[in-house]
């Protein structure tokens, strides 16, 4: 039994075991909430580095404990929050050390709307689609001012360059979840799982998932579109002057937006948590988002990177009008009824 | 069980305050970058309204577009514009009875929006009688609202228009 205000110390840890077990503390705090979150994180880093080097034939992380140097990532934790944070000469201090924070706390806000399982979700609102928009919408801002702060000239170079890439790769990304949010009838994330209880949308809407899947590699900056942060040209590009726990922050930030990316191409796309019932939903969702993101992380080990002109015709001549043309084609599906044994 | 929730009058003078002093932030602002960020804070504080007014979808779209999109824009072109030092600007925008109007203006605008918060019950702050779910939101506007929907398309491609024509003129 559970009494507000406890008077007796057993009432009190009665409150604080009800506390602990709630379902709103559990989804905000461990499952789709903090600790998932840092953990899946730290997996990323490892993994990226470890799947790079095999797709090289190299041997990657192996020394810092656990099998294949799973610990690698926790050791890289440890040396960069020990190491000093460089503030360039006449940078903008509190923009410079506030942006990394805001970078993290940006991505990992969109996961309260993410459905993990039919219950899983911290909180389910009718406007999860465009919640997320509006969240990662904000990132080119944050990384323009951040170059800005740096008052250094590579630094501002790439985070103008990542300004336009996505702030015009944007445009076809929306677009192309509109033939989604058409066929599910609705921007509630949890109901467009539901609607692909009988079929994925990745089959009625393969060209948007195509669509998609190419603007979220350019919003990520990952190969081929890495041109923000082009190592030849740029030094590192926009986080150039960022080191110690700046840094840190920063690559946390990054790797939460691909985590979120991967998710969102699960919840869209893949079915989310449906799958056969023998393992617990989560579980599926999980797995599907992994396997989306190796396949964000492997043409980085394959692709050279494009220019900047090919960037820009392909975002706007390519994408936009495949993204709009798809529209129109889903219309003329739901409308002729050809999508109706799927229950659209 | 008492939920925890915050009372709908200290939410609208919380983002009253958020609102206005992000906008006297932006015109105060020596370094225009600090400006642009005042004024992404002032559309914040405007979503925050919009949210309030049980208006979820109305919020989201005016943070993307508004804080991601405008704010973008105006940040885009301090950068790429070379902007000359005019001691002139500076001193207009740093004289003391400048700031005063300024902040006595934001300190009226306040006080409206507290004493039409502690007023009586027929608040601005209430949510409308019928709140409108988003699925109904595209049938309302294409069935019962079509020729505002029309205006407002060929305003923005008159836009659009106009944009493109100018930037033709200049090259």
């Amino acid at each position: 039994m559970v009494v507000f205000p406890p008077t007796t110390p057993a009432e009190l840890i009665a409150l604080i075991i009800r506390i602990l077990t709630s379902h709103t503390f559990v989804t905000i705090v461990i499952f789709p909430g903090f600790i998932h979150l840092t953990v899946v994180v730290i997996f990323l880093t490892w993994y990226e580095r470890k799947l790079l080097a095999r797709i090289q034939l190299r041997i990657g992380p192996l020394y810092a404990g656990g099998p294949g140097g799973l610990f690698q990532p926790l050791a890289d934790g440890v040396k960069l929050i020990f190491k000093e944070v460089m503030v360039p000469y006449k940078a903008s201090k509190p923009l410079f050390l506030g942006i990394p924070i805001m970078l993290v706390f940006l991505s990992a806000l969109p996961f309260a709307v993410i459905p993990f399982g039919q219950h899983w979700v911290i909180a389910n609102i009718d406007v999860g689609l465009v919640f997320i928009f509006a969240m990662t919408s904000l990132f080119p801002t944050m990384i323009l001012l951040f170059a800005w702060a740096s008052n250094s000239k590579y630094p501002f170079l790439g985070g103008l360059r990542s300004l336009f890439q996505q702030v015009a790769y944007e445009i076809p990304m929306w677009i192309s979840t509109l033939s989604i949010v058409l066929l599910a009838g609705s921007l509630n994330l949890t109901d467009i799982v539901t609607a692909q209880q009988k079929m994925w949308f990745i089959v009625p809407a393969f060209l948007s998932f195509v669509v998609f899947f190419i603007s979220i590699m350019a919003e990520l900056e990952r190969l081929p579109f890495d041109l923000p942060e082009a190592e030849p040209e740029l030094v590192a590009g926009w986080y150039t002057e960022a080191s110690g726990a700046i840094f840190m922050l920063i690559f946390m930030g990054l790797y939460m937006k691909l985590y979120l990316m991967s998710s969102l191409v699960t919840v869209l796309f893949l079915g989310g948590w449906w799958g056969p019932a023998i393992v617990p939903q989560p579980v599926w969702f999980i797995l599907k988002t992994l396997i989306v993101a190796t396949f964000i992380i492997i043409p980085r080990g394959v692709y050279p990177r494009i220019r900047v002109d090919m960037l820009i015709k392909i975002g706007w001549t390519r994408l936009l009008i495949i993204a709009l043309a798809n529209v129109f084609l889903t219309i003329i599906l739901i409308d002729t009824g050809l999508l109706a044994a799927w229950g659209i | 069980m008492t939920t925890l929730a915050i009372p709908p009058d200290v939410a609208f003078v919380v983002l009253t305050v958020v609102t206005i002093t992000g906008a006297i932030l932006a015109l105060q602002a020596k370094e225009l970058i600090y400006g642009a960020m005042s004024l992404a804070l002032s559309f914040i504080g405007i979503a925050g309204f919009f949210a309030l007014l049980d208006a979820p979808y109305l919020a989201m779209l005016q943070i993307a577009v508004y804080v991601g999109a405008v704010v973008v824009l105006i940040l885009f072109t301090i950068m790429l514009v070379h902007r000359e030092q005019t001691p002139e600007m500076d001193e207009r925008t740093a004289s003391p009875e400048n700031s005063v109007g300024l902040w006595l203006a934001g300190l009226l605008a306040l006080a409206v929006s507290g004493v039409v918060a502690l007023a009586g019950t027929n608040l601005p702050t209430e949510a409308p009688s019928a709140t409108l779910p988003i699925s109904d939101l595209g049938p309302v506007l294409t069935l019962q609202y079509p020729i505002p929907l029309i205006i407002l398309a060929l305003l923005l491609s008159a836009s659009l228009l106009g944009a493109l024509v100018l930037a033709k003129v200049e090259r």
